[in-house]
């Protein structure tokens, strides 16, 4: 525990405005209401280690994976990844991750698997026979190989998700985000990607990752340590085998009282 | 290799990437060169055939040669390669948004400033080429009379309406990034400087209650700098005042744009709506 986490979150603060209509703005145009989604967060990731990020639709799980990615600036606290302040130092903290999220639409259609990579890896600083010795190698350990000369339009969900892990590769960063990565796949690739995942980038790669999700059985089974987070905060915390030593349906119950619990409160 | 030193991109590097990109996508759209090049021609010959209306050496034209082809397509050249260096930033940053594909760009180490530009880079090179196709067009099949080209003139004036342009631009990016649409840079230079900038008929044709809102539109200056220099053999003494308009432009519009830039990614970052549409 004494060395220095992959990533560090400390009483993370981050509250959006709230979209406000033309009468509204009209009547009270100083008046700033405000929406939070992280509310106090704290974390700690190994290095080395699967974190699953367990938490319903709007916990908080996709802000911290954007404040993590330099996207977003938190309104509070402070976060680290590698040791570089995501909102001072937001340049060594981008060469430090590989951001996978499930979003199909982050991909040019029009190009091909390879050629998306092409560009992407350019802007990684990946240039000539080292760019594609490392695009060969990203598509191999994805998997996809033999579609890399397609249009990504012709892809299927499942392989579109591969690419984006592909692109998170690239520049072989040592710390993964990766948000609802089984989303809308059927469940044979979901297994590939969750296989991929914990088998060939934690096991064989030594990433460390965090893994947002709320599949419960994703988390007890692929984790090493899984936080559930709701209304903006850490509810529960612990390793996968304290937390689902019974398998998923102690995780299950013990998911469901940090959500209620914190439900409650609110 | 993880963990270690990764080689930082260069500029040129993301620049030259960025462009094979736009050129592999282009190559995608089989027609739409081919329309874009069919239009130029048209546009060239609609001038040609009103030219015929308007007898040589009309009062208005004589301080730029007399001829209004000449006159009418250096306005809609410039005009347009004006347009693309004011609208191009803009339109890649909405065009990422509404693909989706902003907030991969923005994950990646290159700073925001090296994508935008190398986001606008191939549109506005092909926007060059237009110019350059269209004058050439001009030139070889309608009769474009050119003067004697004051090199300087065109130098200067060119550099500092880019300088202009640009930074209208990063203005345009700047609220685009936090508005998302309704772009009032683009309206109010795009729209009014097609009226009042002097593209297709001269400034002095213009009431004179309306002509003074001609002398605040950096276009106004851009063309008459740039139609002195290449129909009217004028030295460089004569674009002078378009060549200090151009550059009080650029002393005021510069450092503005990119105070508003830097403010406009912190806003977004801060409301978390960056890769928003």
């Amino acid at each position: 525990m004494s060395e220095r986490p992959a990533i560090l979150a400390e009483n993370l603060i981050k509250r959006y405005p709230v979209f406000r209509g033309f009468r509204d703005l009209l009547r009270r145009p100083f008046d700033r209401r405000t929406v939070t989604a992280l509310d106090g967060l704290d974390l700690r990731v190994e290095r080395g280690s699967v974190f699953c990020l367990l938490g319903p639709n709007g916990a908080g799980k996709t802000t911290l994976i954007k404040i993590l990615a330099t996207l977003v600036l938190p309104d509070g606290g402070r976060a680290s990844v590698d040791g570089h302040d995501v909102a001072r130092d937001p340049g060594p903290v981008k060469s430090a991750v590989g951001y996978a999220v499930n979003d199909e639409r982050s991909f040019y259609w029009r190009l091909t698997g390879r050629q998306n990579l092409e560009f992407f890896g350019a802007l990684y600083g990946l240039r000539g026979r080292a760019r594609d010795l490392r695009i060969a190698e990203v598509l191999r350990l994805s998997g996809i190989e033999a579609a890399a000369d397609l249009r990504f339009n012709a892809y299927s969900t499942g392989m579109r998700q591969m690419l984006a892990f592909a692109r998170a590769l690239l520049a072989d960063a040592a710390i993964l985000l990766v948000d609802e990565p089984t989303r809308s796949l059927d469940p044979q690739a979901a297994d590939r990607i969750r296989a991929f995942l914990r088998e060939e980038l934690a096991g064989n790669q030594k990433k460390t990752i965090l893994w947002a999700t709320h599949d419960l059985g994703e988390a007890a089974d692929h984790a090493d340590s899984i936080a559930v987070i709701s209304r903006g905060r850490i509810r529960l915390h612990g390793t996968a085998a304290s937390l689902a030593g019974g398998g998923r349906p102690s995780l299950r119950r013990a998911y469901e009282q940090a959500v209620g619990e914190s439900e409650e409160k609110a | 290799m993880s963990g270690a030193a990764r080689p930082r991109a260069s500029g040129a590097a993301i620049f030259a990437a960025f462009m094979r990109r736009d050129f592999r996508e282009a190559l995608t759209y089989k027609f739409s060169f081919v329309s874009s090049i069919t239009g130029i021609l048209l546009s060239s010959a609609t001038f040609y055939f009103v030219a015929k209306l308007v007898p040589p050496g009309t009062p208005s034209l004589g301080p730029f040669g007399g001829d209004y082809f000449s006159f009418a397509v250096i306005g809609v050249a410039f005009a347009s390669l004006l347009g693309m260096f004011q609208e191009g930033l803009p339109a890649v940053v909405r065009s990422a948004q509404l693909s989706g594909t902003l907030e991969a760009l923005l994950v990646s180490p290159a700073s925001i400033s090296t994508i935008l530009f190398g986001s606008s880079l191939y549109p506005l090179v092909f926007q060059l080429f237009r110019t350059a196709l269209q004058l050439g067009v001009a030139l070889a099949f309608f009769g474009l009379t050119l003067g004697r080209i004051n090199g300087p003139g065109v130098l200067c004036v060119g550099a500092l309406t880019v300088l202009c342009f640009l930074s209208v631009g990063v203005l345009s990016a700047s609220f685009i990034l936090v508005y998302k649409t309704g772009n009032p840079f683009s309206w109010i230079l795009g729209t009014v400087s097609g009226l009042l900038g002097g593209v297709v008929f001269p400034v002095s044709l213009l009431p004179p209650w309306i002509r003074w809102v001609s002398s605040l539109l950096p276009v106004t200056y851009a063309l008459d700098g740039m139609r002195k220099s290449l129909l009217a053999s004028s030295d460089f003494a004569e674009v002078l005042p378009d060549v200090i308009a151009l550059a009080a432009f650029d002393a005021v519009l510069l450092p503005l744009s990119l105070v508003a830039f830097r403010l406009a990614v912190r806003k977004a970052k801060k409301d978390g709506t960056l890769s928003h549409y």
